[in-house]
């Protein structure tokens, strides 16, 4: 554990504003102090949210989970309660004491002119906030934008967003501002979702009908926060509708969906139940009757996903209420052959959470939670009598409490602690036969215990100065091997006018878990694996900065941020590494350093009947290894750029009310190129006598440089229509037109043999470029009854 | 009818839907493979060596160098190489230049091309140490060492066939032996079909597979096939004990082949286990039987 200079000067800072908010309190005592949740029409709560008094010019937004707090002087005052896409309330009140207050806002579908596209955090708040780099996605932007197959993919509209990266064309995969896949903490109403991805990173899991929000942070980390050094990806289910039971549902072009909704004991709850299946193998099924028994046929093998949320939500009594998560998802993958040759290949997550949500007083609330997360994967080869199994497996058990306290109107203070008991199957082999000849395995299994605890404080210096200090002390322990960390967080806001902010943060991260990937994407077959011996955690700084200008009346606001990132003990894998059930998985290991940098622009239009956004990243990833290990590091020690380093990065998306009953959305994306590693050089192996390879057919190909040659810049523009159908305009018809223009973008490039026609001599080698998706139209039909 | 009136298309959409309908049918026109220019930058050959040594068998060697990946097709062989080879008791054996170039182009018979040739057939026993040093007139210069493994006998070699009948009856071949108690011991199992005559064990195998010992140290191994020989078939095992180096150098090849065209692989190094360039340099100890599957 290092404490430098600048950890104790956080240290410092932290404690000054918490003990700032002590006399504040006494200072504010004839203050009331007004909370509660503010509730869309079905029960769902809207995260950003505005509670204000206008006259006082006074007000706050709702948190991720729909609460607020407001301190506000005693007497008659005029409260109003906004949230786009909803129908304002305006209520009058007497404060005399301190109360619970909860708004159920209805919403505002019904009049063209008005607001019709939603996203719950307004521009304004946006501006005011001291939160850097974070998008805030509504489920109801995302269902109407344009997507591949039609499967609404919230992971991929995340993608559009200025210095989130995709990994590859069609791919859900998050690289965030020079960040690896594995450095993204995923959650799913606070549990970690360890494999986010369906079909090797083609969907997501998240199914969109269940879910309430997403934000993502790139920087500026809250101190609740923590174990991964690149972002947090904090998904919030929906809670179900509490006044009626509601089916919705959607049939697609690969998928269909259904959901179920409603209240529970009168409205003391409600609960919401939700599933998804693609249907891939019940036509490659038919292929394969059909062409049974045909000699130079191959069976397609048998590919579904499936998944299934479920969330309840039940109120005790004035001060409590209960929350109960659950999440399955599988995907399952199988063969057999005539030969009879069986092989299965299933993973998937498994996630719950109880959460107790405590007030002690309007100023003061706990959230409360245990969860279980469990990802796995097992892949199982039979044929007669022997077997072959391999797998791995990570399952975590996490308690965690959470205060929320609000002394008064100038200080948000949050405090807390969570633990984490993990264990990693890392390798499970087993081979066997029938009569006992062959019986031997492995299975590798470590356990580790993280916890951590936390204080921030969001404290209103004077109306144009606001500052967060947070501190986060985090350990981790596996085996005999502990390792820990002081974690400081900051940032500061300054309001030049109504209409300009500039904005400064910093957050150290550290990451004790680590993906072991001999891949450039990531596969089912990765696995998580705990700091150890010499598995130091790996570590990331960021500083970032930028300014935020409302234009146009308040109809735009346009941001711009810089930031640099840099990272010690970055994990990679020496050439050839054994990665699958190796009992001494930390010699496959190396380490080295990153670092990234850039300018992201960023103008957004929230209301009006068009909406939408343009985004414009300027970056730079780079690594460093170093020869170690016996190795020459990675590129011989010479700084390389990820795969995923792009210079340029443009997305535009536009969203277009037409009329009450049709919406049309575009999105275009412009981006750099992939890095990819091609070989310069080749010689042919003949191998020994009676080998099967030659000289002529398969050249070995030597690659001297890592990530030295960048693929054509990738463009692509999806097309989109959402009409709603039906008398009430429940239902609607949803079209997708993915890649419009039918791009070729390279997918990856490869060097194929030429070979002449007549005698199938090889003659030469050419570079071909392989594109994945064509221009693919969808159609999805969207109901609810 | 009534849909029609309740649900006015605007009628500036009608272009818009048409092209829609032209976009769908466009869907997977065209091809998403095509060939592109690659501007590759310049690269320094290496001289490339693989070397095989079995007793009894006289020793050979290719020498080639590699080559540009977008450079001609057949390997470089340079001609101003000389050989050399280590005897265990310190004799210096010069290889001659003598190539058979007739292999390079020959595709069908199994020969293997050899650039350098001994005169007399070796004798090698298990734990004989031999070195190699192989240099041309440019300053290329690659030295190698290797110690012959001693062989390990298949103990049983067996068949089972499947419950099908007619031409989708097959069996499956188990071959069993007994693996060291030393660590890092590596095999190459081959499983040639025919009379085991020279010339078709020269030719490719049914089956030619590596493992190593890092899980069953010491233990019997059984290695098997899926169902893929016919009843009347002539199986030959031949099972070459090798080193970690060979087992490592196959794999890295193996490696980087799969990196070429596939996009979720990572681009791997060669690990040779010679020195100033690139190559193998190994002693072959086998032990082979035959079965008739019935």
């Amino acid at each position: 554990m290092v404490f430098s200079l600048t950890t104790r000067c956080f240290w410092i800072v932290t404690l000054l504003v918490l003990l700032n908010a002590v006399p504040g309190r006494a200072q504010e005592a004839a203050r009331i102090t007004l909370s509660g949740t503010v509730r869309g029409a079905h029960g769902e709560t809207l995260p950003g949210a505005s509670v204000a008094v206008p006259a006082l010019a006074t007000g706050t937004a709702a948190d991720s989970v729909g609460h607020y707090r407001l301190s506000l002087p005693a007497g008659r005052v005029q409260l109003v309660v906004t949230s786009i896409g909803y129908r304002t309330i305006t209520r009058d009140l007497n404060l005399t004491k301190s109360q619970r207050l909860s708004f159920d806002l209805e919403e505002n579908n019904q009049e063209l002119g008005e607001v019709l596209v939603t996203g719950s955090v307004s521009l304004e708040q946006k501006l005011k906030t001291t939160q850097m780099g974070v998008e805030h996605l509504n489920i109801r932007e995302a269902k109407l934008l344009p997507a591949l197959f039609g499967e609404v993919d919230i992971l991929k509209t995340l993608q559009l967003k200025p210095g989130v990266q995709s990994g590859g064309e069609g791919t859900s995969g998050l690289f965030v501002r020079g960040g690896s896949s594995d450095q993204n903490l995923v959650l799913l109403d606070n549990t970690v979702v360890y494999n986010p991805n369906h079909l090797f990173g083609l969907f997501s899991v998240f199914n969109s009908d269940a879910v309430q929000s997403v934000d993502l942070y790139k920087s500026g980390f809250p101190a609740q926060f923590g174990g991964r050094l690149s972002s947090v990806v904090d998904v919030k289910l929906r809670e179900g509708d509490r006044q009626k039971y509601v089916a919705t549902g959607g049939i697609g072009l690969i998928s269909s969906r259904g959901t179920l909704e409603g209240p529970i004991n009168k409205g003391k709850g409600s609960f919401i139940v939700s599933g998804r299946r693609t249907y891939f193998d019940i036509f490659t099924r038919a292929l394969n009757k059909r062409n049974e028994g045909k000699e130079d046929y191959s069976p397609i093998p048998d590919y579904y996903f499936y998944d299934l949320n479920a969330k309840a939500n039940y109120t005790l009594g004035e001060k409590d209420q209960l929350f109960l998560t659950g999440y399955l998802g599988r995907d399952i993958f199988g063969f057999s052959s005539t030969g009879g040759f069986n092989f299965s290949f299933q993973w998937g997550n498994t996630l719950g959470a109880l959460r107790w949500n405590h007030v002690f007083s309007p100023k003061l609330f706990v959230n409360t939670t245990a969860s279980v997360s469990d990802y796995k994967y097992s892949l199982v080869n039979k044929l007669d009598q022997f077997s072959f199994t391999l797998g791995s497996r990570i399952t975590d058990y996490t308690g965690r409490t959470d205060f929320e306290y609000t002394p008064d109107d100038r200080h948000q203070v949050k405090f807390g602690a969570t633990a984490t008991q993990h264990t990693f199957g890392v390798g499970r082999l087993d081979a066997n036969s029938g009569d006992g000849r062959v019986n031997f395995g492995s299975d590798v299994n470590y356990y580790g215990l993280d916890g951590a605890v936390y204080a921030s404080d969001n404290y209103k210096a004077t109306d144009k100065l606001q500052l967060e200090g947070g501190l986060r002390l985090t350990g981790f322990r596996s085996g005999d091997n502990q390792y820990g960390g002081l974690e400081p967080r900051a940032a500061a806001r300054y309001s030049l006018n109504e209409k300009t902010s500039f904005k400064l943060n910093y957050a150290l991260m550290y990451q004790y878990v680590h993906l072991v990937t001999n891949s450039g994407a990531t596969l089912p077959t990765d696995i998580w694996y705990p700091s150890r011996l010499r598995v130091k955690p790996q570590r990331s700084q960021q500083v970032s900065g930028g300014g935020s200008f409302l234009l146009f009346g308040g109809k735009y606001l346009l941001t711009n941020e810089l930031y640099y990132k840099w990272g010690q003990n970055q994990v990679d894998f020496r050439d050839g590494a054994q990665l699958f059930a190796n009992p001494d998985l930390d010699a496959e290991f190396i380490f080295g350093k990153s670092w990234a940098y850039g300018n992201e622009i960023y103008l957004e239009k929230k209301t009006g009947r068009t909406t939408g956004w343009i985004g414009y990243t300027l970056a730079w990833s780079w690594r460093n290894f170093q020869p170690q290990n016996g190795t020459n590091g990675v590129n011989n020690g010479r700084d390389f750029h990820p795969n995923y380093d792009r210079r340029h990065n443009l997305t535009v998306v536009v969203m277009h009310q037409l009329n009450p009953r049709l919406s049309l959305t575009a999105s275009f994306i412009y981006t750099s190129g992939n890095l990819t590693t091609l070989p310069l050089g080749r010689f042919g192996v003949q191998d020994i006598p009676g080998s099967s390879v030659g000289i002529d057919p398969r050249p070995v190909p030597i690659y001297p440089d890592r990530n030295s040659y960048r693929l054509i810049p990738y463009h692509r523009l999806d097309l989109g229509a959402v009409y709603k159908v039906g008398t009430r305009r429940n239902n609607d018809l949803t079209l997708s037109i993915y890649n419009a223009y039918n791009r070729r973008n390279a997918y990856f490039v490869f060097f194929d043999t030429v070979r002449d026609k007549a005698t199938n001599r090889t003659t030469g080698f050419a570079a071909k470029q392989v594109s994945l998706f064509p221009v693919i139209p969808s159609l999805t039909y969207n109901f609810r009854f | 009818m009534t849909a029609k009136t309740d649900l006015p298309m605007p009628s500036r959409l009608k272009p818009a839907t048409l092209l829609l309908l032209l976009l769908a049918l466009a869907a997977g026109c065209g091809k998403l493979q095509n060939d592109i220019n690659v501007p590759l930058p310049s690269y320094s050959a290496e001289l490339v060596l693989e070397c095989y040594l079995e007793p009894g068998k006289v020793p050979s060697l290719a020498v080639t160098t590699s080559v540009p990946y977008l450079g001609a097709v057949l390997p470089q062989v340079p001609t101003d190489v000389t050989v050399t080879l280590t005897m265990p008791n310190g004799t210096l054996v010069p290889l001659a230049f003598n190539p058979n170039y007739r292999a390079l182009t020959d595709t069908t018979s199994g020969e293997k091309f050899h650039s350098h040739i001994g005169r007399s057939r070796l004798v090698a026993k298990a734990g004989d140490v031999f070195k190699i040093d192989v240099q041309d007139t440019q300053g290329r210069h690659i030295t190698g060492t290797t110690t012959m493994m001693a062989p390990i006998p298949i103990d049983s070699v067996e068949y089972k066939f499947n419950d099908k009948t007619g031409t989708n009856r097959k069996a499956y071949f188990l071959t069993n032996f007994r693996d060291p108690a030393t660590p890092d011991d590596c095999y190459r199992l081959q499983l040639h079909k025919g009379t085991p005559t020279a010339k078709n064990l020269l030719k490719s195998p049914e089956v030619d597979m590596s493992v190593q010992d890092r899980l069953l140290n010491g233990q019997p191994f059984v290695l098997g096939t899926s169902y893929r020989f016919s009843a009347g078939d002539t199986v030959t095992a031949t099972l070459y004990h090798t080193d970690f180096a060979y087992y490592r150098f196959r794999q890295s090849v193996r490696d980087a082949r799969g990196a070429n065209g596939n996009p979720f692989a990572q681009p791997s190094a060669i690990y040779s286990n010679v020195q100033g360039g690139v190559g193998i340099f190994t002693v072959l100890s086998g032990t082979m039987t035959t079965k008739i599957v019935k």
